[in-house]
């Protein structure tokens, strides 16, 4: 039973349960609050909204659990997004091909994960702290954005890309479809590579991790070019979404990623983290976002709500373990 | 087992929180999404969505996003969409990234009134206050009323890649070339107005290096208050004259003491009403056509083209008027 328990854990995290619970006590509060929660309109417009923040989750998660973080992460989604622009009005713009986006979305990929590689590169072998090493790649990636574009946007795309953005297959969204998709590969490249178990390790102590025969460097400088990709895709899947891009799209979300994160479970100093309760606390954000939404709640108040359910989070966080031993003591 | 009271306790709290919201029954239903909450011109705007939908029987709501990104605005549109609302009002950050959503809005049969979004293409209307011509001139012939038609002028702009300002500015300079042929812009325009202490130092060095300078066009919410500064700090109030639209409440002091000229704004209280005269006209399935008459617009002209409706409807800032729409909180 515990060895079954643990083996649970091990794929789902501790969190998972918890979390879920709250998502379904939200639910229910918010359709019995608001006549139109429960309909398909909004559970599929809540999967439309989640998918480019969630992409962006990821992209924080991977340096967070190896004890980093990446500021960068909406600057390079922004910086990728113009590479695939840039890429589709040279071949046409609203007339360019499918071969055009995939050449352009490899493009975008490439220079997501370039300017990730360099920044890990500058974190592991110059040993910058990650903060201050993305957030220089930050500054420089928003400046060359609006040095290139002059601060304006690019736009005027082919029409297939709003099916892409906006289109639906069997009933999902499409940019839901490529989040889950994307979770899987992290979360098997989280917990059945070598590549994960070696960004646990460096998360939990890196100095032990370098002893034990890690390949530090090259396992931060991998997680930042990683990082950098899933980006790029979160910029790709915004151009879909928005039909145009420029530098400061989706500015406002680079914290609520890593709000997400630790609502997750994630350890802000690295070492623990899994995908699947960071993926429930994604829809848990976007269903009390959404809810208030419907009810007509002012802007301001929801982010003070999703504030307020980190705290009693964090605190029934520290307060278990406190009361667990508290409990096992009178017991006793 | 704790996890789950973890999950009770947080889900009790923000149960609180989300009171009971009731809705009308078969009211039209309007969401206005606009730039960002809780600035004073959208708390304004929100001020006259509220006033006018109660006068109307409309179930009208302002979303106010909680910075001015345009990913939170569709995100906002979405839900709106989910909600079914008759009609979705927007004031957009980024008039691109918002036309596949509205998009989608217009073909789940829901209208679309946009303001200051004249760009847009799927929308039902666009209304303005203020066109960017009418804007540009009106400050322009006041400057010269104030100049007496001659003498040297320099020309602020919010910064330079800000679309709306160098129309106004463009506007501006052409009248005045036309019309006062006297009147001489000194350099290109300069991209300070966006603040108060570039559009000071700014102001400071023009003076010094011209000493015929004689005016200042400032676009920019800003750029009035910098170089109004400038102007008192120098003891030059009624000799040099700034213009421009500016925050009544932040300017009200150095309008009074002469320092800051006059300028123009529209009422972002007005353009909440007729968000929502022009979305029951909407929900209504009435016609908007040439020579209508929209309280708070007047009679239109609306462009079947590109579905705008561009009228000119400033309220002018000067020592009289300041009071009263500083009291409004703008």
């Amino acid at each position: 039973m515990v060895d079954r328990i643990e083996r649970h854990y091990a794929v789902f995290g501790r969190d998972v349960w918890g979390l879920l619970g709250f998502l379904a006590l939200a639910l229910i509060a918010f359709a019995a609050a608001a006549p139109q929660f429960l309909t398909a309109a909004n559970f599929s417009s809540m999967a439309f909204q989640v998918s480019d923040l969630g992409l962006l989750t990821l992209a924080m998660l991977m340096p967070i659990i190896s004890g980093g973080f990446n500021l960068a992460i909406i600057a390079t989604a922004n910086l990728s997004g113009l590479t695939l622009a840039w890429i589709l009005n040279l071949n046409g713009g609203p007339q360019a091909g499918v071969l055009a986006f995939a050449g352009g979305a490899a493009a975008a990929l490439a220079v997501g994960g370039a300017s990730g590689a360099a920044m890990g590169a500058t974190i592991a072998f110059l040993g910058a702290h990650p903060i201050l090493a993305s957030l220089a790649m930050m500054i420089f990636l928003r400046g060359l954005g609006e040095y290139l574009t002059r601060g304006g946007d690019i736009s005027g795309f082919p029409d297939f890309l709003g099916e892409v953005g906006h289109g639906e297959l069997l009933g999902v969204p499409v940019p839901m479809l490529v989040l889950v998709g994307a979770a899987l590969f992290w979360h098997f490249l989280l917990s059945h590579t070598r590549h994960g178990f070696a960004v646990t390790m460096i998360g939990s102590n890196a100095r032990a991790a370098e002893y034990s025969g890690v390949p530090v460097k090259r396992t931060i400088t991998l997680v930042y070019a990683l990082s950098g990709m899933m980006c790029a895709l979160a910029g790709i899947l915004m151009l879909t979404r928005f039909n145009s891009v420029r530098v400061g799209h989706g500015d406002s979300l680079l914290l609520v990623t890593v709000l997400a994160c630790f609502l997750g479970g994630v350890d802000p100093f690295g070492g623990f983290g899994r995908v699947a309760p960071v993926f429930v606390a994604l829809l848990i954000l976007q269903t009390l976002s959404s809810g208030l939404n419907l009810l007509g709640a002012n802007q301001h108040l929801s982010t003070a709500v999703w504030g307020l359910f980190l705290i009693a989070v964090m605190s029934l966080r520290w307060a278990g373990p406190v009361l667990a031993k508290l409990l096992k003591r009178t017991k006793e | 087992m704790l996890r789950i009271l973890t999950a009770a306790f947080a889900g009790a709290a923000f149960l609180a929180s989300a009171g009971a919201a009731a809705f009308g029954a078969e009211q039209p239903t309007m969401g206005v999404v606009v730039k960002i909450g809780g600035i004073p011109w959208f708390n304004a705007m929100e001020t006259g969505i509220k006033e006018e939908a109660a006068k109307d029987g409309v179930n009208a709501t302002m979303i106010g996003p909680t910075s001015a990104d345009p990913a939170l605005q569709v995100r906002a549109i979405e839900d709106l969409i989910a909600k079914k609302v008759t009609v979705i009002g927007v004031v957009p950050n980024d008039e691109k990234a918002l036309e596949p959503v509205l998009e989608k809005a217009r073909n789940a049969g829901i209208k679309v009134v946009a303001h200051e979004g004249p760009g847009i293409r799927n929308k039902d209307w666009d209304f303005e206050l203020a066109s960017a011509k009418g804007f540009g001139e009106t400050h322009a012939e006041l400057l010269a009323q104030k100049m007496g038609g001659k003498g040297e002028y320099a020309v602020y702009v919010g910064s330079l890649t800000v679309p709306l300002h160098n129309a106004w500015a463009d506007a501006a300079i052409a009248y005045l070339k036309a019309k006062y042929p006297d009147m001489k812009l000194i350099g290109d325009r300069y991209g300070v107005a966006e603040n108060v202490d570039d559009s000071r130092k700014t102001a400071l060095d023009l003076l010094s290096a011209h000493p015929d300078l004689k005016g200042f066009l400032a676009f920019g919410s800003q750029g009035p208050i910098g170089a109004g500064r400038a102007i008192e700090e120098k003891g030059l109030v009624g000799k040099v004259f700034v213009l421009g639209p500016f925050s009544p409440g932040q300017g009200r002091k150095l309008v009074k003491e002469g320092a800051i000229a006059g300028g123009f704004m529209w009422n972002p209280a007005e353009a909440g009403r007729v968000f929502v005269r022009v979305g029951k006209l909407l929900a209504e399935g009435q016609e908007i056509k040439d020579g209508s008459t929209i309280d708070g617009l007047g009679t239109v002209k609306p462009d079947p083209a590109s579905r705008n409706i561009i009228t000119d409807n400033l309220v002018p800032i000067n020592a009289s008027t300041v009071d009263k729409l500083a009291d409004m909180g703008l």
